[in-house]
């Protein structure tokens, strides 16, 4: 078996001492790489009833399969633990190169646990691993916290590291690595938990894939197919907002104003045929990716000058934009380098915002008590304060630190109605109710509502994908078992590092050539598939077990009871028998029980113990 | 002028998959030491590919003449090392005063691939060509190495 290592590092911050655990051919066909080991190293790793920040808990981080290979888009990292958000294994994946980095210094997975007594950074330099005190980096930004560790241990060393808001364990914190974050889940906060502030890696070791030179002209021949897409341009001069005025207008489900609406008549500033020509200077693209859709952004001059992310992509267009009724991009592009410096989500931070503004519409929070004018026609101005506050968990930022879940129970009065949410997660930017099946993705994604874990946007948007035609996305007929399918693949996806939206280049049944090029090893597409089945069987065993049952998966009320009020999708809701018929659906689909517990029998088939 | 390595900064994503095609394709094995080109990142606004050619940015050929057992070579433009001849004594690595010649067995840079750069093909934003610099370009070249 080539490219593999072959050797897991486990790192305990208490005692400050390392090992080596190693793994043979039958890990890698149980789990692939990436997520898969990720996911395993969480799974058997953190005792039942651990607090996701206590010393107790597993974070684990792996690069995926062809990370570190040149596989176009393939260069994913996949971290994962037990989210403090959602109280779920969660796993969250960046396109920073600190997992290939971590392959070129002998580890195939990292697994980190304990507390370390006083802030600390990991370096790992090869063979070398310690502990290093962090107390310098400590309070500094995810911009500052790299400069300073290589101008210490020099410009090779790769970084992973959290902001202020990881240190504060704002719920929804995230790791970054090279302005890319692990954002969702607030695994930033784990870090922050066992006073962890950085992951430094310098790797000097070979990396051997089975075939070179079959490697070589796979890559070429998928970076011409990606090349000749429409897809690429619209990547590379748009970025991934480039469909939002057709969500916005054509489809209307774009969440607005705190999911009060599904179209967002204000939408022109934010959306990237406006922007991308006036601010953005060149294309910036994750570890390995040969169709970039990251932007550098620059905002010249004006309230907002010197602002500079790369961004914007189309959930913090939503986020930052539509969600918190935010007309201005510059004031979203400063909301966005906020949460990049911090170190915060930005879906989760600014739908949080946009449930605030919705309370003190409502008179159950008061302007007094949020410590600002905090409603939807101020959103320039509050937003971007507003999420300062959070970051460093001041004043009413405090409460809207923990997300929307808990700053609801803090608040009371009802707020609960206004928490949109699944398992404690604040949703991407697709107003479900006028799409049955992805709606049905929200409650199943084991990290709570997640537009990725099955990627069920896109079939129910365009109508067809892989193996379904003619797809209705107001219709939940069948989209129990389609789902599942979904997530199964994308699970895989995770595995191997590959980014998502390479989905419609690298189906499943094409991944086989690749992975044989790269480590001799021969997969079928059920084998693959098997693997996502897998890996997404012990994360729903792990949440079951942890006390998420179907009372959590469950869509917030507006999703069930207040339908969208305009536009194309007007008079969309999902119903509760909708609802109920579709999870039932795709319990039998799994072979889980009602209550969304993986049977014994299905753990056996799977060979979970 | 002859034909080089040209890099266009404004177009480099910072991917680096050019530094693994250049490993992968010299050395069958991926190590970002043994690429001949590195992709400098510094902070959000700059990201480069450092390109590593033929002499071009010193033009007094340092090399060649500090190679005490005439291992290096000028051949149809490219600097060639002959293996064979190299004992990695490192004075090259030491005349060379953009470090573009690199040391590992033996010493190594870039060979353009035998006029069909690696780099070039794997780079789909078009941040690396080989053309005949002009001279702004050639200016830029000199100062992103010196810069490294």
């Amino acid at each position: 078996m080539k490219a593999y290592h072959g050797r897991i590092l486990k790192v305990d911050l208490t005692t400050g001492k390392s090992s080596v655990k190693t793994f043979d051919e039958k890990y890698v066909r149980s789990y692939l790489g990436g997520q898969g080991f990720a996911v395993e190293l969480v799974y058997h790793g953190t005792p039942e009833g651990t607090d996701a920040l206590a010393p107790e808990s597993v974070l684990a981080m792996a690069g995926g399969l062809f990370a570190g290979f040149p596989v176009p888009t393939g260069g994913k990292t996949a971290f994962a633990a037990k989210s403090p958000q959602t109280g779920t294994l969660a796993e969250s994946i960046m396109g920073g190169v600190i997992g290939a980095e971590l392959r070129h210094a002998g580890y195939d997975a990292l697994e980190i646990v304990g507390r370390a007594e006083k802030p600390s950074y990991l370096f790992i330099n090869d063979d070398t691993v310690e502990v290093e005190d962090a107390s310098e980096l400590w309070g500094k930004s995810t911009r500052d916290v790299p400069k300073m560790l290589k101008k210490d241990l020099g410009w090779d060393v790769k970084v992973a590291c959290i902001g202020v808001a990881g240190e504060r364990l704002v719920r929804f914190a995230c790791i970054d690595c090279e302005e890319r974050q692990a954002g969702r889940a607030g695994l930033g906060a784990v870090m922050g938990s066992k006073n962890l502030k950085a992951i430094a890696i310098r790797g000097a070791k070979d990396l051997e894939p089975a075939d070179p030179g079959a490697l070589l002209e796979i890559a070429l021949r998928y970076q011409k197919i990606m090349e000749d897409a429409p897809s690429f341009k619209e990547d590379t001069v748009y970025g991934t907002g480039e469909f939002l005025g057709w969500i916005n207008k054509e489809k209307g489900v774009f969440p607005t104003r705190n999911w009060q609406q599904g179209v967002f008549e204000e939408r022109e500033e934010i959306d990237p045929y406006h922007w991308a020509t006036r601010y953005v200077s060149k294309n910036k693209a994750c570890f390995s990716c040969t169709k970039p859709c990251g932007k550098l952004f620059e905002v010249k001059d004006g309230e907002f000058a010197g602002v500079a992310i790369d961004g914007l992509e189309y959930e913090t267009l939503y986020s930052l934009g539509g969600a918190c009724g935010n007309r201005s991009i510059e004031a979203a592009a400063k909301g966005n380098e906020i949460c990049d410096v911090l170190g915060m989500d930005t879906i989760s931070a600014g739908v949080t915002i946009g449930f605030a503004m919705e309370l003190v519409q409502r008179g159950i929070v008061t302007e007094q008590e949020a410590g600002m004018k905090l409603t939807f026609d101020n959103a320039e101005e509050a937003m971007p304060r507003m999420l300062e506050l959070m970051g460093r968990r001041e004043g009413f930022g405090d409460v809207l630190a923990d997300g929307v879940r808990c700053a609801a129970e803090r608040i009371g009065k009802g707020a609960g109605r206004y928490a949109i949410h699944t398992k404690g997660m604040e949703p991407p930017a697709y107003d479900v109710r006028g799409m049955k099946g992805h709606g049905l993705a929200y409650m199943t994604s084991t990290r709570g509502a997640c537009h990725l874990r099955a990627g069920f946007y896109a079939p129910e948007l365009v109508g067809k994908f892989w193996r379904w035609e003619g797809i209705d996305r107001q219709s939940p007929e069948g989209k129990g078992a389609m789902v599942a399918t979904m997530e199964d693949f994308m699970c895989v996806y995770d595995s191997v590092g590959l980014c998502k939206f390479s989905r419609g280049f690298f189906l499943i049944e094409k991944l086989c050539e690749v992975i044989e090029a790269t480590t001799g090893l021969e997969f079928t597409e059920d084998e693959l598939l098997r693997i996502g089945e897998r890996i997404h069987n012990m994360k729903g065993h792990f949440n079951h077990r942890e006390g998420v049952t179907r009372k959590d998966w469950l869509l917030p009320v507006r999703i069930r009871e207040e339908p969208i009020p305009e536009g194309p999708s007007k008079g969309s809701l999902i119903t509760n028998e909708q609802m109920n018929s579709m999870l039932d659906d795709y319990m039998r689909a799994r072979g889980w029980t009602d209550d969304g517990e993986p049977k014994a029998e299905k753990l056996r088939e799977l060979g979970i113990s | 002028m002859p034909k080089m390595l040209v890099p266009y900064p404004d177009k480099c994503t910072g991917c680096r998959f050019c530094e693994m095609a250049c490993s992968l394709f010299h050395e069958g094995k991926i190590n970002h030491a043994d690429a001949r080109l590195q992709v400098h990142k510094g902070d959000v606004k700059t990201d480069f590919p450092v390109v590593c050619t033929n002499c071009v940015a010193c033009g007094e050929e340092c090399c060649v003449n500090a190679c005490p057992t005439e291992a290096i070579s000028v051949v149809d433009g490219i600097v060639k090392v002959d293996e064979d001849e190299c004992t990695a004594c490192g004075e090259c690595v030491e005349a060379c005063p953009f470090g573009v010649m690199r040391m590992e067995e033996t010493a190594f840079k870039c060979d353009l691939c035998g006029g069909d750069p690696t780099c070039v093909k794997f780079c789909p934003m078009g941040a690396i060509k080989y053309e005949e610099p002009n001279e702004a370009q050639y200016n830029v070249v000199k100062k992103l190495l010196e810069g490294v």
